[in-house]
């Protein structure tokens, strides 16, 4: 039903490149956007399977973005993993509380994340 | 500044030097291995450059400078990961890089709660599973803080009994307990039908985290860590019963359509076969008009006189008569694998062969015949005990080709069969017998006459058709043929 597709919302060019190489090394289509308002585009056109959000966005936040998805029924069960940049608990409560469905601080603990997304990619498949 | 960015875990000017004396070794490198290898060689040269501009730049914010650690993070255990023997002369170094950045990633999820206020979870029912009676008290606690119906078991048996019981919106699962574990309750719900839905967040200690990602892999939902923080239990709860509505409402609508099929299936089920209403069903491009030439066995049939019989009948027994007659006939055909074409008042035509293929229609139609002549006896007995009265049916059979398809026009059209070899089935079954199968001579060759028993053949002169018309009475068959 829901694609493998990973979308990754990173506005920062080297973040952005070394996540995809990461990503697609672990054997995931990687689509990539860098700002909230074309990541929103990009859940409603591509319906991807999961979503990486960077949260520090230009143009939309991604909190915004975030509470944007949630609020629209064509993408709302898209599972949204926030990537803070802070490693402070309000930031990551405030993530849960935009609708993500996990979290994880930058720098990104690589193997959680993959078996975050896999987590997501299979609940959606089953 | 930046010493007090991520609580002085890391000293990056050190990484930074780290970095910037690899870069030439680095740079070497790239001449000599692959070009996807130095490609990503290329790619943490350039982050140790950005996170050398940040760290001496001063001016960047705590955000870049986040960004630039995470790069060089993420950029070295890619190249870790590699197993290019080109990369064995600075192996070491990068996994220094890697592991003194990789402090960062330690985020207990204990931290303290920030005041902000919870959701509440008014008429939430949560089942909490634990073995330690104060992790029980602790949870319940916590959760009735938010408005919850908590119940609680202290064992894996006592929780899957509780809910075989009642339904609950979301569970909280205890990892290590003695007997059931955590991980077993899980499997089981998971594996149960009516409870594969139900949220479960596992509960552990920071040291289980292997086992949480294989609960996860199992089909758990979510998970938090010891000691439990408050605002992370209400959001997650929160996002778990989220995701169970939404299952439900795509369960309800599942349903619904379900029921609709159902309905659908069963109103054109009673005119015409379940093969054709699977086939509409199916592929309804397949309800526009056009048919096929196919080769079909017809079956017409018709009570004897019936117009003489029912004359001085009130029309509800006449009605009670003929759906008595026509319902037990319709089952006995659709039984055998028979289309329905249409009832003319007591009369039936039928085809086998269409829409589904069969080798066997003539046997089939056959077959059909012989227990519908049978089924007579039981019809009359129930006529005798309401007053009825005593019918004969008369049944021919005719194989040849047809067209059948569906045919009308684009507002009322149904499947059924039009040719000349309707008209000779019709001409047959104006010469059968009362309680006689009548079939033709293609019939009869269609048929295995080991099987069948046939009587002496009557010559009928069609009219208007070409010739003489030969046919059998079907009067028996060999069960052991």
């Amino acid at each position: 039903m829901a694609s493998s597709t990973v979308l990754l919302v990173e506005d920062n060019d080297i973040n952005r490149d070394m996540l995809t190489r990461r990503l697609t090394r672990a054997g995931l289509t990687v689509m990539t956007a860098t700002d909230g308002a074309s990541a929103l585009d990009a859940m409603r056109e591509h319906q991807p399977g999961v979503v990486l959000m960077d949260m520090t966005l230009p143009v939309l936040s991604g909190w915004e973005a975030t509470e944007k998805a949630k609020s629209d029924p064509s993408v709302a069960a898209i599972p949204i993993i926030a990537l803070t940049a802070h490693a402070m608990a309000a930031d990551r409560e405030r993530a849960m509380k935009a609708g993500c469905s996990d979290y994880e601080t930058k720098p990104i603990d690589f193997p959680a994340l993959l078996s975050k997304i896999y987590l997501f990619l299979g609940a959606n498949n089953t | 500044m930046i010493g007090s960015i991520l609580a002085a875990k890391i000293d990056f000017i050190q990484v930074s030097t780290l970095g910037l004396r690899l870069v030439p070794t680095l740079s070497s490198l790239t001449e000599h291995c692959s070009d996807e290898l130095a490609d990503d060689l290329g790619a943490l040269v350039r982050a140790i450059e950005r996170l050398s501009s940040a760290v001496n730049g001063g001016q960047t914010n705590r955000h870049d400078l986040l960004n630039a650690v995470a790069a060089v993070k993420g950029y070295s255990e890619m190249l870790l990961d590699s197993a290019d023997e080109a990369l064995i002369p600075v192996r070491d170094q990068v996994d220094e890089i890697a592991s003194a950045l990789s402090q960062t990633s330690q985020t207990p999820e204990s931290l303290p709660a920030t005041s902000r206020a919870l959701d509440s979870l008014t008429g939430c029912s949560i089942l909490v599973v634990d073995d330690l009676p104060e992790n029980l008290d602790l949870m319940s606690r916590l959760l009735q803080k938010m408005d919850c119906d908590v119940i609680t078991a202290n064992s894996g048996r006592d929780a899957l009994s509780m809910l075989a019981e009642r339904p609950v919106d979301i569970v909280l699962l205890d990892l290590v307990m003695p007997d059931i574990g955590g991980r077993e309750v899980l499997a089981r719900i998971k594996a149960d039908e009516q409870l594969r839905a139900l949220p479960v967040i596992m509960i552990s200690g920071q040291q289980d985290m292997d086992h949480i990602i294989d609960c996860i892999q199992i089909g758990a939902d979510d998970y938090l860590l010891k000691p439990v923080n408050s605002v992370l239990l209400n959001a997650r709860i929160k996002s778990g019963i989220e995701r169970k509505r939404w299952h439900d409402k795509e369960e309800q609508y599942r349903e619904q359509l379900e029921k609709r099929e159902q309905f659908i299936r069963q109103t054109f089920g009673r005119y015409i076969s379940d093969a054709i209403v699977e086939e509409i069903l199916e592929k309804p491009e397949g309800l526009k008009l056009g048919g096929d030439l196919r080769n079909v066995t017809l079956m017409m049939s018709d009570i004897r006189r019936f117009t003489t019989l029912v004359e001085h009948l009130p029309p509800e027994q006449v009605v009670l008569l003929l759906n008595r007659y026509l319902g037990k006939m319709t089952d006995i055909i659709l039984h055998h694998g028979g289309t329905i074409d249409e009832f003319l008042g007591d009369a039936v035509l039928a085809a086998f062969g269409a829409p589904s293929e069969s080798d066997h229609h003539a046997e089939q139609a056959v077959n059909c015949a012989i227990e519908m002549q049978s089924a007579m006896a039981d019809i009359n007995a129930m006529n005798a005990d309401d007053g009825l009265p005593h019918l004969e049916m008369a049944i021919a059979l005719n194989t040849g080709e047809v067209v059948a398809g569906n045919i009308g026009s684009e507002r009322r059209s149904k499947y059924g069969f039009v040719g000349h070899q309707v008209n000779v089935t019709s001409r047959i079954e104006d010469d059968a017998l009362p309680n006689e199968i009548l079939i033709s001579e293609q019939t009869l060759q269609a048929i295995d006459n080991d099987v069948f028993e046939v009587g002496d053949s009557r010559t009928l002169n069609a009219k208007g058709m070409e010739g003489l018309l030969t046919v059998y009475p079907v009067i028996g068959v060999n069960l052991n043929g």
